[in-house]
């Protein structure tokens, strides 16, 4: 489904991804782990063309279509049309906007009047917080609430492939618990993931595969239960003596 | 003194109205960029003259002479958008303060070029300068009419940016560019439609300058133009609310100052709006419905 290669990227002055293959099948949820500053956020801002490779390519294909498209010469409004949401770090919701305005405009590319309500609906039902906050602002919200929105305004585009970006940053344990079930959930109903946690061990138990970056590259792949039970992964992620 | 002072309330709120007009593209164009365009006030000027074109050259109705400003004043600030603004995305803040500078002055030598400097007197139809009857004060139809019109204007506006598509995707690109762009809103476009709706509001407060002072010049814009910043900047430059209350709020200080005290402080009114801005910032460094210092990446 996505398929990036050799890419090299570059932020501001700051050589940041040197050359990084990753691949996403269709149906999968993709852990990518790795410390602060590896470059994680880097690999997903590229994928939805806020930063651009110098070298390489990041090929989608969505399911049903045979051609691939290049993300990489895409806007990233082009890309959202693609299928392809991004839950961002910190949430960054709209704090100005009410609750359901967040949803709403996770639509924004959607015409089918319809459709957006049904699934408007949906989200509620997911996170009934959500429904009962409808009119408030997005910024009155708890740190919890906010990543659920977040995560129900990415939804709200339909996404086939979505981008997480350390959905658990901040969030008490059973909150993160909460939410890692529902991911789970919405994968099961048929959404590729790609997920960016520093909370290895969760993100590993979530995951069908993961990545491994150090200083924008990748160390290391496999399944994600292998990785789990990899001594050096155990070591240095998953604070295992 | 009642009736006086109901007089200079009046003509504060007439004054307000064309402030508050033109702020709210400072506002909405800073809300969006991140940039003032000095430029701005110029547009108000066009709008004047565009008035004065449509209306006493081709002798066009009145409700024709408005559409014809609002188009203009549009057309103009998606061109200083597209010319001055655009190439600059990006680059420091200061580059685009100098280049909108550079904008207005070239705008005024334009205008001088080709209309001289010398003021024209519009003279624009007669009933609407009849007064109202009945009145204890001295209100004209166009005054009534500039008030009203203004109002309409504005509440159009929020109606927009609060009811629509666009005015979501307004408030979203405004609050966080790049998150707006993950949610497909294409902000290149959201840019254009803050500066068509701002400018063309600026056009209509040319045009109501000019229908109320009967005179107009290549100038004109300038020092209301900076007036009107000094009023966004009151009401929290950004805030679209706070740029209409800030150009109310402006209008009327500014007329009872030279309404209220002895006739030799007239000569400072200027002084006086410049002073007041600086109060403000000493008191409120967000101005009155501003949001605090904001931390985007
Ligand atoms: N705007 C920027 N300009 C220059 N370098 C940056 C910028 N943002 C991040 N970096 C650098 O890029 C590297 C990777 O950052 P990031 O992708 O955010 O890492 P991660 O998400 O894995 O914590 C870091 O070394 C960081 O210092
Ligand atoms: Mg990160």
């Amino acid at each position: 489904m996505l398929e990036i290669g050799g890419a090299q990227v570059w932020r501001g002055q700051t050589h940041v991804l040197h050359g990084i293959d990753l691949a996403v099948a269709e149906g999968e949820i993709v852990a990518l782990i790795g410390a602060n500053g590896a470059g994680k956020t880097t690999v997903l801002m590229t994928i939805c063309g806020l930063l651009r490779p110098r070298q390489g390519a990041v090929r989608y294909r969505a399911a049903g279509s045979s051609e691939p498209v290049d993300l990489a010469r895409l806007t990233p409004e082009a890309i959202v049309g693609q299928g392809i949401a991004l839950c961002p770090e910190g949430r960054q919701v709209f704090a100005s906007l009410s609750v359901r305005e967040n949803l709403m405009i996770g639509a924004y590319l959607r015409r089918d009047r319809a459709a957006i309500a049904a699934d408007l609906d949906h989200v509620v039902s997911r996170f009934p917080i959500l429904g009962e906050r409808a009119r408030q602002p997005a910024g009155s919200l708890s740190g919890g609430e906010q990543m659920m929105l977040a995560i129900g305004r990415s939804l709200m585009s339909r996404p086939r492939l979505l981008l997480l970006d350390e959905p658990s940053l901040g969030l008490a344990p059973q909150i993160v618990e909460a939410i890692f079930d529902i991911l789970s959930d919405i994968n099961e109903a048929g959404t590729t993931m790609l997920l960016v946690e520093q909370n290895a061990s969760m993100a590993l138990e979530l995951a069908h595969r993961a990545y491994v970056m150090e200083t924008g590259r990748v160390t290391l792949s496999g399944r994600a239960q292998d990785l789990a039970d990899n001594p050096e992964i155990r070591r240095a992620y998953l604070g295992a003596a | 003194m009642t009736s006086y002072l109901l007089q200079q309330i009046v003509n504060g709120l007439i004054l307000g109205s064309m402030y508050a007009l033109v702020a709210i593209g400072f506002s909405m164009i800073y809300g969006i960029v991140r940039l003032i365009n000095f430029a701005h006030g110029d547009i108000a000027m066009i709008g004047a003259f565009t008035a004065l074109a449509v209306m006493i050259v081709a002798g066009l109705p009145l409700p024709v002479v408005i559409l014809a400003v609002l188009v203009v004043g549009a057309a103009m600030g998606l061109a200083i958008e597209f010319v001055a603004f655009r190439p600059l995305r990006g680059a420091p803040q200061v580059n685009g303060f100098i280049t909108s500078l550079a904008v207005s002055i070239l705008i005024q030598n334009v205008a001088i070029l080709l209309l001289t400097a010398e003021p024209r007197g519009v003279a624009f139809p007669a009933f609407l300068s009849e007064r109202i009857p009945g009145l204890p004060i001295n209100i004209d139809l166009v005054d009534i009419l500039i008030v009203v019109l203004a109002v309409a204007l504005m509440l159009g506006l929020v109606t927009i940016v609060n009811r629509t598509r666009l005015g979501m995707a307004m408030r979203a690109t405004a609050e966080n560019l790049d998150v707006a762009r993950l949610m497909g809103i294409n902000v290149s476009r959201t840019i254009m439609a803050a500066f068509a709706i701002g400018s063309a509001l600026a056009g209509i407060a040319g045009l109501m300058w000019s229908a109320r002072y009967g005179q107009i010049d290549p100038i004109m814009g300038f020092l209301p133009g900076l007036k009107a910043f000094v009023a966004a900047v009151i009401g929290g430059v950004g805030s679209i609310p706070g740029a209409m209350l800030g150009g109310y709020l402006l209008g009327l200080a500014e007329v009872l100052f030279v309404g209220l005290l002895p006739p030799e402080y007239a000569g400072y009114r200027d002084a006086f709006v410049f002073g007041t801005l600086i109060l403000v910032l000493l008191v409120l460094p967000n101005g009155l419905m501003g949001r605090a210092a904001e931390d985007r990446a």
